[in-house]
């Protein structure tokens, strides 16, 4: 409670909070209130611009792009919460565990997270993506999570190691608290703000991901839901060549948009959480 | 003690060789190549057997369904004899076996014939041979560059302080956050198509072909660069600009720079030991960067038609061309773990407390 406390008088916090939370109701009452956009056969090729009647145009196969781009912020943040939560509890196993166990568990556990480290995440995430075939949001989003987590894992237990040696948590140990009571109800609520700044990177990290991936053509598929990437992809894909994919600036320029406010208001977030829960950067 | 002398007096060789490897130094690289190692041999691995854990047979994808004309039989011994002639008929293990003393021989084989942007039968080394510089021309440029150029702009914004800090600050948080492919699409959009200023794809001109050594030839590639380049660049120029701003920010704060300009140091002297200090932390930045760089280069080659690396890898992700996915694989992991190993030890270098070690 005396986090949200501390949050609420955050400026940085409240502007990114906002920007992300009109973004997704964009999403939720867009998809609410726009009719599923569909292939119109009758106006294949003949993209409209920027109308009363659709907002953002319509693409060259006749979908209404506000349509799309509402259900794409939807789905992409779908992904974004899936990667990132699944990423976040990937990082905590790894990160908090080890390092409060100890021995060979911490020393095993650092040795894999450094190793993935140095993997060329994109590469191995698109290959991974082609690979498994069906792809929808929530598998696109699981392997999204499976690549992330590494950077979250060693920061976390950067973090361990240090709230370890803390004076509180020795008192703890001294006056007899069982390890499992220590880790709950005093090394747990201490790493909560940092879990949560973790959550938020990755999230962001998740979107951008799958939009990379979708941007190639490896994204969740097209016809199973339209995520901001995907909407992209098929700027280009459905024309023979940058001449005509780009007079459609309408079907490309308003995911990318949306893409970049959203991060920003992310890395904001991130910000304002960092000035909060980190005095040392309180005044920077 | 002249070298000769180790013949005729082996205890004082042993007792060098003793120093050499108690040497801090040495230890370090030597636990660092023993670490890349095991990198690559998982790395590796992994690209061994993702593409092997799935039920699709590559040879399926080159040979044409059954159809009219041949009976079942004939195309099984078709089949088969694709499957004998690249290998895949045997046990998984047994390929695996191959695969690494491919790889250890840097012999990859030949291409499957299913590669579009390469012609078969080209052996797999050569072919990527041909792109990797496409690669590298992006990848080095836009690391050193953004590393030079954003270092400088955030130590520059943290210097003078108040609303242009601010707006610095605003615009390198802005131009990071952009998707660099996104910013590819739109620099086509307003620089190639709507102001024809750039090319739209490839690398070279229909004009200057073939291509030859000549300033004509130079010029033509630097122009189709410009765009790849710009897009990856500004993105990462923000990263480096924020980052930097923060650490500089940090450092003035802390007790030496107060002192010192108690003291009445000029302020521009006491900010050289701040930049010095605040830039520590940015060189154990290089190495996540060119690992997200060595990604990104990849979406922005395919968006560009830039004949990279990462254009030949997509290619032959899609067409399940495994020994070119290796050979791939191979050289963007030496790629990277060789550039994270030059960035450790130039680490070393940089930071006067691992370079003079505990002695």
């Amino acid at each position: 409670m005396e986090m949200l406390e501390l949050l609420r008088r955050s400026r940085k916090f409240i502007i990114g909070s906002a920007v992300v939370g009109a973004i997704i109701m964009l999403g939720i009452i867009g998809t609410m209130v726009t009719p599923e956009p569909k292939m119109n056969l009758s106006q294949i090729g003949k993209a409209q611009p920027p109308s009363w009647e659709h907002p953002l145009g319509t693409t060259s196969l006749g979908e209404d792009v506000f349509a799309q781009l509402c259900r794409g912020i939807s789905n992409s943040f779908m992904v974004g919460l899936l990667g990132g939560g699944l990423g976040t509890l990937i990082a905590v196993l790894l990160g908090a565990l080890g390092p409060y166990k100890g021995g060979l568990a911490d020393e095993s556990s650092n040795f894999v997270t450094n190793v993935i480290l140095v993997f060329p995440i994109l590469p191995m995430l698109l290959f991974l993506s082609y690979v498994l075939g069906e792809r929808s949001l929530f598998t696109v989003g699981m392997l999204v999570a499976l690549t992330s987590w590494p950077w979250a894992a060693r920061s976390i237990r950067s973090q361990v190691l240090s709230l370890k040696e803390r004076e509180f948590i020795n008192l703890a140990r001294m006056s007899g608290m069982k390890d499992r009571t220590t880790v709950i109800t005093e090394v747990l609520p201490n790493m909560l703000a940092y879990i949560l700044m973790v959550f938020v990177l990755l999230a962001g990290g998740a979107i951008i991901a799958e939009a990379g991936i979708s941007v190639i053509g490896v994204g969740p598929d097209r016809g199973l839901c339209v995520t901001l990437g995907n909407m992209m992809y098929s700027a280009i894909q459905f024309h023979p060549s940058v001449w005509h994919w780009s007079s459609i600036w309408w079907w490309f320029i308003p995911p990318g948009l949306v893409l970049t406010a959203c991060l920003s208001a992310i890395f904001v977030i991130h910000a304002g959480m960092d000035e909060v829960f980190n005095p040392r950067m309180r005044r920077v | 003690m002249p070298k000769w002398e180790y013949a005729i007096m082996p205890r004082k060789l042993f007792a060098h060789l003793r120093r050499f490897f108690t040497n801090s130094f040495v230890k370090f690289v030597a636990k660092k190549v023993v670490f890349y190692a095991i990198v690559m041999f998982v790395a590796m691995t992994f690209v061994f057997f993702i593409p092997r854990i799935v039920p699709v047979n590559p040879i399926d994808l080159m040979i044409p369904r059954p159809s009219g004309g041949i009976s079942p039989e004939q195309y099984a011994e078709i089949r088969n004899y694709y499957m004998r002639f690249f290998g895949l008929d045997k046990p998984l293990f047994d390929q695996y076996i191959i695969f690494w003393r491919q790889i250890l021989t840097l012999d990859l084989g030949r291409s499957f014939p299913t590669s579009s942007v390469v012609s078969w039968p080209r052996p797999v080394l050569g072919a990527i041979l041909g792109f990797l510089p496409f690669t590298l021309a992006l990848v080095i440029p836009v690391l050193l560059l953004s590393f030079i150029l954003g270092n400088w702009i955030g130590a520059r914004a943290a210097y003078v302080g108040g609303k242009r800090s601010e707006l610095a600050y605003f615009f390198s948080v802005f131009s990071n956050r952009l998707p660099c492919f996104w910013l590819g699409m739109v620099l086509l959009f307003l620089l190639a198509t709507r102001a024809g200023l750039f090319p739209t794809v490839g690398w070279i001109s229909l004009r200057v072909k073939p291509p030859s050594l000549d300033l004509d030839t130079f010029l033509d590639v630097l122009w189709h660069y410009c765009l790849p380049f710009l897009s990856l660049f500004i993105v990462y120029l923000g990263g480096w600009a924020t980052g930097m701003r923060s650490m500089v920010i940090y450092e003035m704060d802390s007790g030496y720079v107060r002192y010192s300009d108690q003291l009445g140091f000029r302020k521009s002297k006491s900010m050289a030991y701040a930049k010095r200090n605040a830039i520590l932390p940015q060189f154990t930045g290089i190495n996540l960067y060119l690992n997200a760089l060595i990604g990104e280069t990849t979406i922005i080659e395919n968006i560009f038609g830039w004949p990279g690396i990462g254009r030949l890898l997509v290619d032959s992700v899609m067409t399940s061309n495994f020994p070119m996915i290796t050979g791939c694989f191979l050289v963007i992991m030496v790629v990277v773990i060789f550039g994270n190993f030059l960035i450790d030890i130039l680490y070393g270098f940089v930071d006067p407390r691992i370079r003079i070690g505990r002695r």
